[in-house]
């Protein structure tokens, strides 16, 4: 296969990669602003609704997940600098020679 | 002291600076977004760049040894450098390296000067394969790989940099898009407060990630030196002088701050808002990080400004300054062959005037080149005072600046 191949293929997993971790997150990141706002109601909302419970808690699970993708990113880097890599062979992601 | 040890001691100063170099060029990639916002103020922006980078050179463990393999001949496969340039002390390999660095770092503070995001690591591949092919021959640059792999001029360093921008473009623009449909109705002031936080968080993924792989390459080009001029004769580990003084070098770079060339990212390009930066750096994190875990080499410069211009076209109404999008094009086209001709230039000069004196003359060459561009630079001075003005107050003289000439 030519250098060209190999490029495209690499391409397209980075953009499917690209898409899911940095294009996800900060969307997730953005619904859980809007739940934050929805919880905290007033000022935060340009509707002035009343604040939401529901909303607080579910703006901080989506954080959550949001972190757990960014400890991913860090796991990664911390991991390739010593040799290994991380592999979703099992779903659960997990550290593995490179 | 031997003639090679004197010149081996040139060669790992000037590589030092080019890693200083590389850093200052890219603090912008990770924090022009973020000091564009007021996330955060200009000097802790630099600070927690200039830390994270420092924190992930030291995380680089596994060792770069073969960097230079993907472009130029000048290594055998498991990093030792070719037999036929290591007699004399090493010093045929030397001067390669030398001159190769020297191209690099002249081109970096050129395009610094001019405050344009060039790669770095163009830069510095560029200088390798002037100074290569000044030494070499055409036959000593690997310009295609074998066809087993992503590998040679093309696969490791052309394609890729035609490809990541638009990638990193797209995500960010998709990601832009998404955050604005998803925040619609909640007031401004509760959007920008959340989304300064997800912005620091993401550019420091940018930082961090930016220490592993750049200041690598300084590591292992120093590393072949010492191996070249006999001093070293691991090729699984590199001494930890090195790894450190590269780590602090890459760090007090970036602690400078291109201010150049964060005030041409941060305002020259779009207009960046809290919502914008985020997108645009998660999206620069994200694929530096796939990239580096499917083997795909990438120039950090390049995912950061496709990140930061797909901001601008996801964002219903804001406005692209495309001319200045042109000029960075322009100057990541011509990155590689400058750096090669200056590269090349170097090695000429060295070889004419021969042995120690030659390198020593192109050492003092790079130094004043340095010192006039740092003069030149002073004339209209940017740094964390003026970093964000408003930029089209400052572009009417910024047409002024000679943009083209010297190329």
């Amino acid at each position: 296969m030519s250098n060209l191949g190999f490029a495209l293929e690499g391409a397209w997993k980075v953009l499917a990669a690209g898409l899911v971790l940095g294009a996800g997150l900060p969307a997730l990141f953005a619904l859980g602003i809007r739940s934050l706002a929805w919880g905290a109601g007033g000022e935060a909302e340009d509707s002035h609704a009343r604040p939401n419970q529901f909303g607080t808690v579910l703006g901080y699970v989506l954080f959550a997940i949001v972190i757990l993708g960014v400890l991913l990113g860090i796991t990664f880097i911390v991991a390739s600098g010593f040799g290994k890599t991380i592999s979703f062979d099992h779903i659960f992601p997990t550290i593995v020679d490179k | 002291m031997t003639e090679s040890t004197v010149i081996l001691v040139l060669v790992v100063v000037t590589a030092l600076g080019f890693d200083f170099t590389n850093g200052f060029h890219d603090t912008a990639n990770a924090m022009a977004t973020s000091i564009a916002t007021k996330a955060l103020r200009p000097k802790v922006a630099v600070a927690l760049s200039g830390i994270l980078n420092l924190i992930g050179a030291f995380l680089s463990v596994e060792v770069a040894l073969t960097v230079s393999n993907a472009v130029v001949k000048i290594q055998n496969s498991d990093g030792t450098p070719k037999e036929s340039l290591t007699a004399d002390g090493g010093e045929a390999l030397l001067l390669i390296i030398l001159a190769g660095l020297i191209g690099g770092i002249i081109w970096n503070l050129f395009t610094w000067l001019l405050g344009l995001p060039s790669s770095s690591s163009h830069a510095l591949f560029g200088g390798l394969i002037g100074a290569t092919i000044a030494g070499l021959g055409w036959a000593g640059v690997n310009w295609n790989g074998d066809g087993s792999k992503l590998d040679g001029v093309v696969g490791k360093v052309l394609l890729p940099a035609v490809l990541s921008p638009v990638i990193a473009g797209a995500v960010a623009a998709v990601g832009t898009w998404l955050i604005y449909k998803f925040t619609i109705g909640v007031a401004q002031r509760f959007t920008d407060n959340g989304f300064r936080w997800g912005q620091i968080g993401s550019a420091s993924l940018v930082s961090l990630a930016h220490g592993t792989n750049d200041a690598q390459k300084t590591m292992g080009i120093i590393t072949l030196a010492l191996i070249a001029a006999g001093d070293w004769t691991d090729t699984k580990n590199i001494p930890f002088w090195v790894k450190a003084s590269c780590a602090l070098a890459i760090a007090l770079g970036t602690y400078l701050g291109g201010w150049r060339i964060i005030r041409t990212l941060g305002k020259g390009l779009v207009e960046i808002a809290p919502p914008q930066g985020l997108a645009a750096e998660s999206s620069s994190a994200a694929v530096i990080l796939a990239s580096s875990h499917l083997g795909f080499a990438l120039s950090t410069t390049h995912v950061a400004t496709g990140s930061i211009l797909g901001s601008g076209v996801g964002k219903p109404g804001a406005q692209v300054r495309w001319r200045v999008a042109g000029r960075m094009v322009a100057a990541w086209m011509i990155t590689l062959p400058s750096a090669a001709v200056v590269g090349a230039l170097m090695w000429w000069v060295s070889d004419v005037i021969g042995g120690l004196t030659g390198a020593i003359v192109i050492f003092v060459l790079l130094l004043a080149a340095a010192g006039a561009m740092y003069l030149r630079s002073r004339q209209t001075p940017i740094d964390h005072n003026n970093v964000n003005d408003e930029w089209d107050a400052s572009s009417a003289e910024d047409t002024r600046e000679p943009a083209k000439t010297g190329v």
